[in-house]
């Protein structure tokens, strides 16, 4: 983001009313390299390739704030390859970790990685120190440390569905696993903002909250959160686009500031649930509207989410979750335009 | 509770009791009313896999005696998450309620490339091939699979259903599968109607 983009966001979180409404989006390896003409393979793999994907979408769009940036990653594989997990990278479809607890016995042996050799991310580290001069004499600064969250974490390590039952049959394994996340977590965000000074931000991208109910929530998912989110930076910024129904209540507690939902859950419901206390990123929906709708129904759904809004404050027009594979250029100047309506 | 539900039913069957009826009117109706638990939010994902469990291992001593009383299948139902996804929570619930429902069920896991759904096919000839898919990055292996079924000579052999959480009826039209159910509670409904 430039300082300008920026300095709006902080205002925005202030509460402030921006006219015309700024949109933002998250971008990255499921729309970026197809919107490029690129494999994913080769946009996860040359630094070249990813920067200039970036920066077409930054001077395609200059209007659009995307978020977080020139997000260095490699999908799903990033931070579970820190725990030795076998990652694996098809040409040209997204990439995925196996697991690397096949029973909850294993879960005594964890070692908590070392961010700094272990995995790809030094590899992650590296791809933006080389861009960081390129990215700034774009009028970009890297502003954000990311990374799963530790729910989402746990389950790439030990399976979704292995991790959601052990809550229950084995909660203290479980609390366990997600100790030695958090911990490893706290390191990695931590040296990404020591690597890049002007990190003023943390995003965090875990669905797996919305698959518990509240009561699991407070349990397994609030204290991990809370101790991550409790850092000295302006932008606190969460990625769920799982059901929040159940978990937006506390996302103010847990510090943080700007939100990026799904769909299940209305704007005025989801404000109404939070106090009113969070910035959300959002809401239209991104696959049946952004990517699959013609130019026409992406305004008309704008159109839509303005008038359901009422209260511009504290909103950044976007699409439920990220932005999707298969998202046109039409669609993206579409959405811009009726922004600025 | 999966290791309790076991246990149960192993002393149900000691005692003589009809393993059809036990799990007609009690192992589905307890997971009919999991289901309605969860669609009005009082039980979440944790419960639901929970009881998917409990059914799986309360199956256990049960099969053998329904497979020796001759007891006719529903049908065959093969079923995979697609290629590249590695979420199976969707696909567990769903292979519970169809195993309860009397239904045959060749479970191959997550990440299953279409060739695997071909051999399968080919090799077990089964009724449905059920597909689940929990992203959006991934949904796009649903119609991969299609396309591969048609290449390969083997989708008129099956009735192709898909389901998981970014899904729609309006995609399962848009790729050609027979069906979709937006809840695990719909997969038996969803299965005897492609088969009828």
């Amino acid at each position: 983001m430039t300082d300008r983009q920026w300095n709006d966001l902080l205002a925005v979180l202030r509460g402030e009313v921006l006219r015309p409404l700024p949109v933002g989006f998250i971008i990255d390896c499921p729309w970026l390299p197809g919107w490029c003409g690129m494999e994913v393979a080769d946009y996860l793999s040359s630094e070249t390739l990813w920067f200039e994907a970036n920066r077409k979408a930054i001077e395609t769009f200059p209007e659009a704030w995307f978020l977080p940036g020139f997000w260095s990653e490699f999908g799903m594989c990033t931070e579970p390859s820190a725990f030795g997990a076998r990652c694996v990278f098809p040409r040209n479809e997204f990439p995925f970790a196996e697991k690397v607890i096949a029973s909850v016995d294993q879960i005594a042996e964890l070692k908590t990685p070392n961010p700094r050799t272990d995995g790809l991310l030094p590899f992650m580290l590296n791809r933006l120190r080389w861009a960081r001069p390129q990215i700034e004499e774009l009028g970009h600064k890297i502003r954000f440390s990311v990374s799963r969250g530790p729910l989402n974490v746990a389950t790439f390590l030990m399976g979704a569905t292995e991790f959601l039952m052990a809550i229950r049959t084995d909660p203290e394994p479980a609390h366990r696993l997600l100790r030695v996340i958090t911990d490893f977590l706290k390191q990695w965000h931590a040296l990404q903002r020591e690597t890049f000074p002007t990190i003023d931000g943390i995003l965090m991208l875990d669905d797996i909250v919305g698959f518990m109910g509240e009561k699991d929530f407070i349990e397994f998912g609030l204290p991990y959160f809370r101790e991550l989110y409790d850092v000295n930076v302006a932008v606190k910024f969460f990625h769920n686009d799982a059901p929040c129904a159940k978990s937006i209540k506390f996302y103010s507690e847990i510090g943080i500031n700007l939100y990026n939902p799904g769909i299940q859950t209305s704007l005025t419901e989801m404000r109404q649930l939070s106090g009113n206390r969070l910035v959300i990123l959002g809401n239209v929906p991104p696959r049946d509207v952004l990517a699959q709708g013609t130019p026409d129904d992406v305004r008309a759904a704008v159109k839509k989410l303005l008038a359901e809004a009422k209260d511009p404050s504290r909103l950044i027009l976007s699409c439920g979750g990220g932005v999707p594979p298969g998202v046109t250029t039409e669609n993206m100047r579409a959405f811009l335009e009726a922004a600025q309506l | 509770m999966p290791r309790l539900a076991k246990a149960a039913a192993e002393r149900v069957v000691s005692a003589g009791g009809d393993p059809l009826k036990l799990v007609q009117d009690f192992m589905m109706s307890a997971m009919a009313e999991a289901g309605r638990r969860f669609e009005s939010n009082e039980y979440f994902v944790p419960e639901l896999l929970l009881a998917a469990r409990a059914m799986k291992n309360a199956l256990e001593p049960i099969r053998p005696l329904l497979a020796a009383k001759s007891t006719q299948t529903a049908g065959c139902v093969v079923i995979g998450t697609v290629a590249g996804d590695l979420h199976d929570i969707g696909k567990n619930l769903v292979v519970a309620m169809l195993e309860g429902a009397g239904f045959e069920v060749l479970d191959l896991g997550v990440n299953v490339p279409p060739e695997k759904f071909i051999q399968t096919i080919k090799e077990k000839t089964p009724n449905i091939v059920a597909m689940s898919a929990l992203l959006t990055t991934t949904m796009p292996a649903m119609k991969t699979t299609i396309d591969a079924m048609k290449q390969a000579g083997v989708r008129d052999q099956v009735r192709v259903v898909i389901g998981g959480a970014p899904i729609t009826q309006k995609y399962a039209d848009e790729i050609g599968a027979d069906g979709y159910a937006g809840t695990a509670s719909g997969a038996v409904p969803l299965a005897k109607r492609v088969m009828s």
